[in-house]
């Protein structure tokens, strides 16, 4: 008895704190984007602050793997119950803006404080459709070289000095590449059933197809979508899945199918990665890896990166108050980038990149140097049917064909280039 | 007489009543056909409309007729995800069947510790989907998993189980036969009860060994349990999806892309709703025809 006195006790209690509550509720925030690693928990601190500062607001952050998240995103906004501030890619945009569930920068007035001036100028660029901008633009991140420092030394290669172009990067791949009589590929007797240690930890999955989207930039012509064709030089295209085939199977200094190739340059097994900048937070929990970045190799004539970025953006809604204070927290979390910047990320809001905190961090200065030079995907309506990063989309099946398959690079090609135009042709 | 009178008069009420009653009984399943009309009959006939249009989420969808199905016909991904499924039926279908009645013939006998056994066995089936998923993808690790620990320890070359295109899906079939092979044991063992004692006692009296009593004891008395097993297992792998999506989201390659997985793709990750819903029914009607035929097998066999 006494315990349902208890419970009853309490429960009028909660109802008499809630209303209190309520009668000076704060304006609630929904606040989504795909940061599902140690990134999101940097993303929440960043709003747990923001709130602990704006007493009458109060952000919500939800966090889901990107390509559910936008499933969530395209129901509830027919539903009327989409966030009020949403987090995606550069070239996510096209095919929100195309069904009329972003709202342009344009529309806010005097309340956007932001200007072109205060980011790298590709990122304001990349955040804007048809001249017309749609985005505050967060960060940015692409493709660069983790090397094993410690690796490095032993195989009497200067740490210091990175491989920048394609020939040195193949020559220390391979003298990182150590067979269980410490053979190397192309010596007399290389046993690759019996390698110890890799040199380069190469992705299979889409990333694949990015470091082949940088290659293709790097010869020149680079990579387009025009109305219902994509353009790009097959011979280009070619040369650039061939380097990544021979660096697997002719030099072989690369694991054929690995699972999880950041797992294996963070446990030593391999000596390089190829991956962005969002493992740094892994690197630096890693206990005795002795790690350093450097920028993506110079394979063909000049220097391209593939590298995308977060971009925040106010879904349109009946509530201007509510898309008001939302770009008002996305202007916030811009100024204040150089935490997000711990993430992994590089910020691009230019005051953010310059302060003592974000110069602090280990490994970043590779990843900002290429800044200039990087290649975002085409932001086209069907992006999500030609560049999806799942196992059936044109790009993945090309990137395996290469990757496992060693299949003859003018047949990728001619695959690829057939699948995205039936795509871009489908009505 | 009297009493005859009164159940003469009693008739009109009565009659009355037992209508009330049938209206009653119907009544009762209201609740449960709402729901029904709600979340499986609507969605069922949502999905036969939407896979008659052009839909991708954003905007209204746009009748198109049966050019989704047409499409589906010329579409080389479906068929090899129609082969893959019917692969990973073949590969992981027998082993459910046969290893469920294995082991529930095992955890059947009266020897120590079988009910620990059974509790084992059937353990895995209460995991969730995405947890096997992950816990897989670490044993199957090309470089670190514990299954190429011990292939390296006997000096066998590894193999990369997920990335490889011939052992994927394979791979995947013996995870899903951990994950849910105990739920075929339960059915098995729920049968072996009904199989009388007196039948075994009295074969054993007329000399026949284990072998010949499973074989025209248990197994015909099973054939209705069997039968069930059967069915659900061929509905179960027909539709797999979680484990994949989990562990190789269909690739490498195409190895492990099944028709669930396909519609998954064709619908949620690249918004064509229309073609997704398609794929949904042509997956109901290769279900479809496997059980008709799986079923007349089983028909041939109670008859013979």
């Amino acid at each position: 008895m006494r315990k349902v006195i208890g419970f009853v006790l309490c429960l009028v209690l909660g109802v008499l704190l809630a209303t209190q509550v309520h009668a000076a509720a704060p304006m609630e925030l929904a606040f989504w984007g795909g940061w599902t690693g140690p990134d999101g928990d940097v993303m929440r601190a960043m709003v747990h602050q923001y709130n602990a500062r704006n007493p009458d607001v109060h952000v919500t952050l939800t966090t889901l793997q990107w390509t559910p998240l936008f499933d969530k995103f395209l129901t509830s906004m027919r539903a009327g119950e989409g966030p009020d501030l949403m987090a995606m890619h550069p070239q996510d945009t096209a095919q929100f803006i195309d069904g009329g569930l972003l709202e342009p920068l344009t529309a806010f007035g005097a309340n956007v404080q932001v200007k072109a001036g205060d980011f790298d100028k590709n990122a304001w660029g990349y955040s804007s459709y048809k001249d017309t901008q749609y985005a505050v633009p967060l960060d940015f991140h692409m493709h660069g070289l983790y090397y094993n420092v410690d690796l490095f030394k032993q195989a009497g290669l200067d740490s210091t000095h990175p491989p920048t172009t394609g020939d040195a990067f193949i020559e220390a791949a391979r003298r990182l590449t150590i067979d269980a009589a410490g053979r190397h590929p192309g010596d007399a007797g290389f046993d690759a059933k019996n390698v110890k240690q890799y040199g380069v930890a190469f992705p299979n999955n889409h990333h694949a197809f990015y470091i082949w989207y940088a290659l293709v930039h790097q010869q020149g012509a680079g990579f387009s979508i025009g109305g219902t064709q994509v353009n790009f030089d097959d011979a280009q295209g070619i040369a650039a899945w061939k380097w990544e085939e021979d660096l697997i199977f002719k030099h072989q200094v690369v694991p054929v199918g690995e699972s999880n190739p950041a797992q294996d340059f963070l446990t030593g097994r391999t000596a390089i990665l190829i991956d962005g900048p969002w493992q740094m937070p892994a690197m630096q929990k890693q206990q005795g890896l002795n790690w350093a970045t450097a920028p993506f190799p110079t394979v063909f004539g000049r220097p391209a990166v593939w590298g995308s970025g977060h971009i925040l953006t106010v879904p349109k809604q009946r509530d201007r108050a509510k898309q008001v204070a939302a770009l008002d927290l996305a202007q916030w979390i811009v100024r204040n980038s150089d935490f997000w910047a711990t993430s992994g990320n590089i910020p691009v809001f230019r005051l953010a990149s310059e302060t003592d905190r974000f110069r602090r961090l280990q490994g970043r200065a590779a990843f900002v140097s290429m800044l200039p030079y990087e290649v975002i995907l085409p932001n086209i309506v069907k992006s999500a049917q030609v560049f999806s990063a799942a196992a059936p989309s044109p790009i993945v099946q090309a990137a395996q064909a290469a990757t496992l398959r060693n299949e003859d690079p003018a047949t990728i090609v001619r695959t690829l280039r057939q699948r995205i135009d039936s795509v871009l042709a489908a009505p | 007489m009297a009493n005859l009178v009164r159940s003469a008069a009693a008739a009109g009420p009565l009659a009355r009543t037992v209508d009330h009653a049938a209206v009653t009984r119907y009544l009762f399943l209201v609740p449960y056909l709402i729901v029904f009309a709600l979340f499986r009959f609507g969605p069922i006939a949502g999905g036969w409309l939407i896979s008659l249009t052009r839909w991708s989420l954003i905007g209204s969808p746009r009748w198109v007729g049966a050019a989704n199905y047409r499409a589906l016909w010329h579409d080389p991904l479906f068929w090899v995800s129609v082969k893959n499924t019917l692969a990973f039926t073949a590969v992981a279908g027998p082993m459910l069947v046969l290893g469920g009645l294995a082991l529930a013939l095992l955890v059947d006998q009266p020897l120590r510790g079988r009910h620990l056994a059974r509790v084992m066995i059937f353990a895995p089936y209460a995991v969730m989907s995405a947890v096997v998923g992950v816990l897989w993808n670490w044993l199957y690790d090309t470089n670190f998993g514990i299954l190429n620990y011990y292939l390296r320890l006997v000096g066998l070359p590894v193999v990369a189980w997920l990335t490889n295109e011939r052992v994927a899906l394979a791979a995947i079939a013996l995870t899903t036969v951990w994950w849910t092979v105990g739920y075929n044991m339960v059915i098995f063992l729920a049968g072996l009860q009904e199989v009388p004692v007196e039948l075994h006692e009295a074969a054993i009296v007329d000399g026949a060994t284990f072998w010949q009593r499973f074989r025209s004891i248990t197994l015909p008395l099973l054939t209705p349990t069997t039968y069930a097993v059967v069915i659900l297992t061929l509905i179960n792998t027909g539709q797999v999806f979680d484990q994949i999506y989990v562990m190789t989201a269909g690739g490498p390659g195409t190895a492990t892309l099944t028709l669930v997985q396909y519609m998954y793709y064709q619908a949620f990750q690249t918004y064509n709703l229309g073609y997704g819903a398609a794929i949904a029914y042509a997956t109901f009607v290769v279900l479809l025809v496997v059980t008709l035929i799986v079923q007349r097998l089983f028909r041939r066999e109670v008859a013979a």
